[in-house]
């Protein structure tokens, strides 16, 4: 052992030095970009790793033809897009603390497959879907109540580019197909954003990882408070002008829109499992009334209601989109929906046919490939240009990558 | 719960006499068949000799009424035998005080006794607070009542005096005025945050439309001083400017002034529907029909009187048990005062936290009370100011910090309850669980009942906690007869608590949780039915949309449960529409707080019930209080009622500001964590599933850098990289196989001293160049300059004089191997 101590420490000696002095070199030869340059840059940011000599050569060749999105689409067959690049640019969606440090699970899991697969990129919110990991490589089953599936999937460093098949989700969560939202109903999802408190989490963290808007950004205070549920205090600390002028704000219009998850929770063992792995997602249907409620609604929709009484007593799912009118116009809702329905289903499809939506997902992508947000007019001429490129493809989000990692390839 | 609150009418032309359904609920033992109070005797009682009473009703009126007021310091020298007509407090004959006093009483409505409107107008009060001897005289009146047989309470309401919404500023359409005044201050200094690149509300966007827009809801053109713009720098010390709050505070304030001053008062918009107007304190009806359990109420605070340092017990139980108020406390409207936490005032004075303490002395009734009883409970309704403070006594009746009778305190969101009895320690909490969340920073009722049946036991909002009190059955015996009652802090002013308190009770006996929740249900301060007018658009006579609305607290009323209601009983709505119903407040609609804008009923005969009307909706909203109860003047508006109709349109959304450009940012960036161990995995060929590799990057993970950004590059960063890159570069050259693969021809089995010599080092250099570094890419260094540093690290690791060990050639490639995979041309992306 100390021998081998020995050697490590000289061979870590070694390569610090030459990490530095190679920084330092490469930074000072950005400008000399060449067609080979270019593909290495383009195959890094969507894969994540440096391509093999036949590839980049290939992908030089394309660029050289003036072929660059080819090159992007060669970058995108190396699995290390699916296993890393995606993989965690879609972890930090799954989990309250929006780290990137998370097992794989059924949302990212079922983000990864729908860009693989080309698919209209907005059913993530709202189809049966879900992917799971090819029943041939002998992982334990996809299950309700754990994780074992997709940790087993990722353990075994299998490629999730060639191992993810698509299911209906209905078949595997027990939800009726009705009320299958798209990862909103995915049980890591349902973990994070279900659990415990009044389901207005899923409708935050839905709207900040697929909106790119959190609370802050979209409140307004002028709606109509109509919707504000019992629990929340018209006076917080005995001061009501914090309600008038902030809490009125986010509430007014999250809760008739977070009323859609009214029928689900996450059951978990508060005691022996305090971080609900071990839980899983439960519906009421029109067979379940809930106890407390005397309705579908579950309780946790009723919960403090002694807090202002004349408050909203939430009776079915129903939910309104009030923000179709004030100044979240701008977030430009599709004027072939109602902006009202019942349940998770219809709400993912408002969120996912929104401007806001598409715009989400391209800025996101560009970020992810670019290393910056948009930053200036001719970046956000770009991201203009790739939403509308985003509709008229089928909103395949693949193209969305091609497309980012073109613009910032280098001159 | 519609049903619970609604009054039921009794037509009486103009005059309506609503019975309020909380009196009805005799189950629960409301006033109307409560018993007596228990009353002292004080040490200026007056011992009556004459005649016996009559009746039940004298004897009730003597204990009630005449016990109390027939001392000297009350009414006693005036009104008595032979004295000042009425001479209520006659003290040699009962029976003709009784019928004196009968003829300035009114039992059905005790407030509004000629008795009690004669203190009211200033009439010899006997206290420093008029209102505090108006609740207590009708608080005997109505003793008196409740004793007497067949009592009723009622609540009159009557149709308020007609009157049309009066002028005010509006802000005017186009944003030029606001452009030109208020505008330039925002962007000079709310520009940083509140743009579209920050947060909202974007009152300082580079679009002038858009900042109006957005800061409309923030402007009170009437009072500018009461604009949330002034407010927040004034009261909130919101990001001021040249750190001087006052200045910032007085600068916004007269921009917003300047933009007031440009525009002349409107009648309300024309095209509007809207209904007549009211006043609060003009046209309220008092609505507070009692139905409160307060057969055993021992002391009583509901902090009606608003202003002065004296927090009046208002119980009517002698001695008053007065508190002096004293510190940071305020009189919160709507009743009530807040306490908060120790300041350094503007003359550098410290200020203490804010309590109010009562006396030792008349302290002494608790514990005259309640040791006699051996049971209490304490009743109050606050409201935590946050829920982060710790051992913070919101009521305590102590000597000092450890010595106490009874306290209930809050700590974080537990309400936790200390008593002395004969088997319970002083000092030991007993409280709510910290998971339950119990307490909540919002107006909450909180009983702490004890009896040595069921112990201790806490109700919040009508509800027990839950919790069982572990002690034995005690008794209060013990309790000190020398300790004050303080509210908001400790006696010694270390223990303060931050928050509001709108009433304060102690019973002698402890309430059943019946009790409770009936007085849970009544609420606490001053509630008003309003009637708007709306027979002017619809053809049905005397026709109202009647709210109950109360001060909810300093800023705000609270506006509940409309119904509408024709005061003809003759008459029924018929198939009438109400659409849009939004309040309006001195002359236009606030922004904030429409609860009903999406209302939309029809009034018809099937839903309406002569006398009860028809439920509009349960929900309730606050609006912002403007001037005041006394000044606020609001209306209804309506988008349609019956076949008046308003088309609401929303303006167009001004154009999104171009936002800011952001700094330049590097061209370059790390690759992450998982980024760089798939690179790793896939340049050496190894797989990441290795066990040994697996392990060191499950080890490192999270040292790893976890963002792009190249700015952000850390030495722990370099460190784990480092330990990842020696390896790989481990199972590679271990691993006969990969190695062979990698390195072709390069013999592992030669000693290092002669292993490197040009075709070793060609033998290792290059594969790793190939690989690791790329051919013909001008953004990675040149091969030469890596060459040059591997060349002359092998140096110096073959520098062991001839004698290196056996497995020395193996360490020297797998350090030229980290070097180059642990360094910036596999890292950089």
């Amino acid at each position: 052992m100390r021998a081998r101590h020995r050697t490590r420490s000289l061979v870590g000696k070694a390569s610090s030095t030459l990490l530095l002095l190679t920084l330092a070199l490469s930074q000072a030869s950005v400008a000399q970009a060449g067609p080979r340059e270019q593909a290495k840059r383009i195959h890094d940011r969507i894969a994540g790793v440096p391509p093999s000599a036949t590839v980049l050569n290939n992908m030089a060749a394309q660029i050289s033809g003036g072929n660059e999105l080819a090159a992007a689409d060669i970058a995108m067959e190396n699995s290390a897009f699916y296993d890393v690049t995606l993989k965690n640019l879609a972890a930090p969606w799954t989990n309250e603390a929006q780290s990137k440090f998370v097992p794989l699970n059924d949302y990212i899991a079922t983000v990864i497959g729908l860009v693989r697969d080309d698919a209209d990129f907005r059913t993530v919110l709202y189809d049966d879907v879900l992917y799971i990991g090819n029943p041939a490589l002998g992982l334990p089953g996809y299950s309700q109540s754990n994780n074992n599936h997709y940790e087993a999937l990722e353990d075994g460093g299998f490629s999730l580019k060639d191992n993810l098949i698509r299911v209906n989700q209905s078949t595997y969560s027990g939800l009726p197909t009705t009320a299958t939202a798209g990862v909103m109903t995915s049980r890591a999802a349902a973990r994070a954003f279900f659990s415990a408190g009044t389901n207005r989490a899923m409708f935050r963290f839905t709207l900040m990882n697929h909106m790119c808007n959190d609370l802050e950004q979209v409140a307004d205070v002028t709606r109509p408070p109509d919707r504000i549920r019992q629990d929340v205090s018209r006076s917080p600390g005995g001061d009501s002008r914090v309600f008038l002028n902030n809490c009125v704000g986010c509430h007014s219009g999250m809760d008739p829109m977070a009323q859609a998850f009214a029928y689900y929770d996450y059951e978990y063992d508060a005691n022996a499992d305090p971080d609900g792995e071990l839980g899983r997602l439960v519906y009421n249907t029109a067979n379940d009334l809930d106890p407390v409620t005397g309705t579908r609604v579950q309780a946790k929709y009723h919960i403090n209601s002694a807090t202002f009484e004349q408050g909203y007593v939430t009776p079915d799912d129903s939910w309104d989109n009030y923000w179709r009118s004030g100044a979240n116009r701008r977030l430009g809702w599709d004027s072939a929906l109602s902006g009202s329905g019942q349940g998770a289903k219809s709400l993912g499809r408002e969120f996912a046919q929104s401007d806001a939506f598409a715009e989400c997902q391209v800025k996101k992508v560009f970020e992810n490939v670019c290393l910056r947000p948009p930053s200036n007019a001719s970046d956000r001429s770009q991201v203009s240009s790739m939403v509308s490129s985003f509709r008229a493809q089928g909103f395949d989000l693949k193209q969305v990558f091609a497309e980012s990692a073109v613009y910032c390839m280098g001159d | 719960m519609m049903t619970t609150h609604r009054p039921s009418i009794i037509p009486l032309r103009s005059l309506l006499a609503l019975i309020a359904a909380a009196f009805l609920l005799s189950a629960c033992e409301g006033e109307s068949t409560e018993s007596l109070p228990n009353t002292s005797a004080s040490a200026s009682s007056v011992n009556y000799t004459g005649p016996a009473p009559e009746n039940d009703d004298v004897q009730a009126f003597k204990l009630a009424v005449w016990d109390n007021l027939a001392t000297q310091d009350k009414c006693g020298a005036c009104h008595n035998a032979g004295g000042q007509s009425p001479t209520f407090v006659n003290e040699q004959d009962i029976n003709i005080a009784y019928a004196q006093a009968r003829t300035v009483v009114n039992l059905d409505a005790p407030s509004q006794s000629e008795m009690v409107s004669k203190v009211a107008g200033g009439h010899n009060c006997w206290t420093s607070s008029t209102a505090a001897c108006v609740d207590i005289l009708t608080t005997y009146l109505t003793n008196w009542a409740g004793g007497a047989a067949g009592s009723v309470k009622t609540v009159e309401l009557r149709a308020p005096a007609e009157k049309d919404p009066g002028a005010t500023l509006t802000f005017p359409a186009s944003s030029g005025d606001f452009e030109s005044t208020v505008y330039p201050v925002l962007t000079t200094y709310c520009s940083d945050c509140h743009t579209e690149n920050g947060q909202t509300p974007y009152i300082a966007s580079s679009n002038g439309a858009t900042a109006y827009e957005q800061a409309q809801s923030r402007i009170n053109l009437e009072t500018p001083s009461a604009s949330r713009l002034v407010q927040r720098l004034r009261a909130d010390f919101h990001n001021c400017w040249d750190d001087d709050c006052d200045l910032s505070a007085d600068t916004m304030q007269m921009a917003i002034e300047d933009f007031a001053g440009l525009q002349s008062p409107q009648t309300v918009d024309s095209d509007l529907v809207v209904s007549k107007a009211l006043n609060l304190a003009e046209d309220g009806l008092l609505a507070n029909s009692g139905g409160r359990y307060e057969n055993n109420i021992i002391a009583l605070y509901e902090f009606k009187a608003g202003e002065g340092q004296t927090a009046f017990d208002t119980s009517g139980v002698s001695p008053a048990l007065d508190l002096t108020l004293s510190g940071n406390t305020e009189w919160v409207g709507g009743w009530g005062i807040a306490l908060g936490g120790a300041y350094q005032n503007e003359q550098n004075f410290m200020v203490p936290a804010g309590k109010a303490q009562g006396s030792t002395a008349s302290s002494q009734k608790l514990h005259t009370f309640l040791t006699a009883s051996g049971e209490y409970s304490l009743e109050a309704w606050v409201a935590p100011g946050n829920i982060t403070q710790e051992d913070a006594r919101i009521v305590t009746y102590s000597g000092s910090a450890t010595t106490r009778n009874l306290t209930l305190s809050q700590s974080l969101q537990r309400y936790e309850v200390l008593h002395r009895s004969t088997s319970s320690d002083e000092n030991t909490p007993f409280g709510t669980q910290d998971a339950d969340m119990l307490l909540q920073a919002t107006l909450q009722h909180v009983v702490v009942n004890y009896s040595p049946g069921t112990g201790r036991q806490i109700f919040i909002n009508g509800e027990p906690s839950g919790d069982i009190d572990p002690d034995s059955a005690g008794l209060l015996s013990e309790w000190d007869d020398s300790f004050a009652l303080v509210l908001g802090n400790e006696t010694d002013g270390n223990s303060p608590w931050e928050g509001t308190i709108r009433m304060v009770a102690f019973h002698n006996r402890a309430l059943t949780p019946e009790q409770i929740q009936t007085n849970f249900e009544v609420g606490v301060g001053q509630k008003f039915y309003m009637l708007f007018g709306v027979s002017h658009l619809i053809n049905v006579p005397e026709s109202y949309i009647v709210f109950e609305v109360s001060q909810f607290d300093s800023y705000s009323y609270r506006f509940t449960s409309p119904f509408f209601i024709s005061l003809d009983n003759t008459v029924e709505p018929s198939n009438i529409r109400l659409t849009g119903m939004r309040l309006g407040v001195n002359g236009k609609e606030p922004a904030v707080g429409q609860a009903w804008a999406n209302l939309d009923v029809t009034l018809n005969a099937d839903d309406y019930e002569p006398g009860t009307g028809q439920l509009l909706s349960p929900l309730g909203t606050i609006i912002a209080l403007e001037e005041g109860p006394e000044t606020d003047e609001f209306f209804l508006t309506f988008d349609q009622l019956g076949s008046e109709t308003y088309a609401r349109s929303e303006p167009a959304l001004p154009p999104a500001a171009t936002p800011a450009d952001l700094p330049p940012s590097s061209d370059i960036g790390l690759k992450t964590f998982d980024e760089i161990n798939d690179t790793m995995a896939s340049l050496t060929g190894v797989d990441k599933t290795q066990t040994d590799v697996y392990n060191t990057y499950v080890t490192v993970k999270q040292q790893l850098p976890t963002v792009e950004t190249i700015e952000g590059f850390l030495s722990s960063h370099q460190m784990a990289i480092t330990q990842m890159a020696i390896q790989y570069c481990d199972v590679l050259v271990s691993d006969i196989g990969l190695r062979t693969t990698f390195f072709p021809g390069f013999n592992f089995s030669e000693s290092a001293d002669t292993a490197f010599d040009a075709t070793g080092r060609s033998q290792v250099i290059d594969p790793l160049l190939d690989r690791f570094v790329g051919e013909n890419l001008g953004t990675q260094p040149a091969d030469a300059d890596i060459e040059t540093e591997l060349n002359s690290l092998i140096d110096n690791l073959t520098s062991c004089g001839g004698s290196c060990d056996a497995g020395r050639t193996e360490t020297i490639v797998k350090a030229s191997c980290a070097a180059v995979l642990g360094s910036a041309t596999t890292l950089v992306q």
